[in-house]
């Protein structure tokens, strides 16, 4: 996505509630492929509250992807690998 | 129950080892940490995965091949976690659910939400504060979360996981986003990012 100029954006989103949803559609690949070329060239970059939205969205996610994924301890994985050859044994 | 939809594979023995080894074991860090954002405690979280994991292979004549093993697993570890955990779990009883629901639908939150978070306090966030508000959401707002954007599960694979309509994935996701970055916003604030 380009750099658009900032001054001269709108201020106010008048469809923010609708948009907001568009965009999370956007964001979760959930979108069709019209929708979103429709929705990123046609509104984001005239609008300064949709525009901010959207890089505050993809900043939530990367935030939560890289602070909120854990390692599963190396003592749970060799215990179910040995319970389960336990269970193949029996 | 999951195990009774699918009709039965007649696996041998080798090609169990091989399912679980090759399509199930890869999934254990994604499935600990939904274990662990589910009941926040890590030995209960060992117990769950560990649980799931058995269960799994106890029915994976039920697991066909070629489907999405992390859904199935995550579905049989949510499901665990229903029946086994959430009744002994540490957290507070539950609000009605419907109550939860319709008030986060209601116009009256949307008005409320700060749209003012800025990017920039995210980027300060360096510590635990995005783990500690994700922690902080009811259970239910929680999940959504962690499928969708951790996981990375599209909205009809979570509909299946939680057995809800993709209607209410959206929705409760949707609720569960504000949810977030209003708690998001009060740790900017005390950051001292007076917009946020």
């Amino acid at each position: 996505m380009s750099n658009p100029d900032q001054s001269k954006m709108k201020q106010d989103c008048e469809t923010q509630r609708e948009c907001m949803e568009m965009l999370q559609l956007i964001v979760d690949g959930e979108a069709t492929p019209e929708q979103k070329s429709n929705f990123l060239n046609n509104h984001l970059e005239q609008c300064m509250p949709c525009y901010k939205n959207y890089h505050l969205e993809v900043a939530i996610r990367q935030l939560l992807k890289s602070k909120c994924a854990s390692q599963a301890p190396q003592e749970l994985v060799d215990s179910i690998k040995a319970k389960v050859i336990q269970n193949l044994a029996s | 129950m999951e195990f009774e939809e699918t009709p039965k594979q007649q696996y041998s023995e080798t090609e169990k080892q091989n399912i679980f080894n090759n399509e199930f074991m890869p999934h254990i860090n994604s499935m600990y940490n939904f274990g662990y954002r589910l009941t926040l405690d890590q030995d209960d979280s060992k117990d769950l995965v560990q649980d799931t994991y058995l269960k799994a292979y106890r029915f994976i004549d039920s697991f066909q091949q070629g489907t999405n093993a992390k859904a199935w697993l995550f579905r049989i570890l949510k499901n665990s976690f229903i029946n086994d955990y959430r009744k002994k779990s540490k957290e507070p009883s539950k609000v009605d659910y419907q109550e939860v629901e319709s008030y986060y639908n209601s116009e009256e939150v949307d008005r409320q939400i700060t749209p003012d978070l800025r990017v920039e306090a995210l980027q300060d966030m360096i510590g635990d504060e995005i783990s500690n508000a994700l922690n902080s959401l009811d259970v239910d707002f929680r999940t959504v979360i962690i499928l969708c954007d951790l996981e990375g599960f599209k909205y009809d694979e979570m509909a299946k996981i939680l057995d809800i309509p993709i209607g209410t994935v959206r929705s409760r996701l949707h609720r569960a986003r504000n949810l977030l970055k209003e708690k998001l916003s009060e740790y900017a604030k005390q950051m001292g990012y007076k917009n946020a």
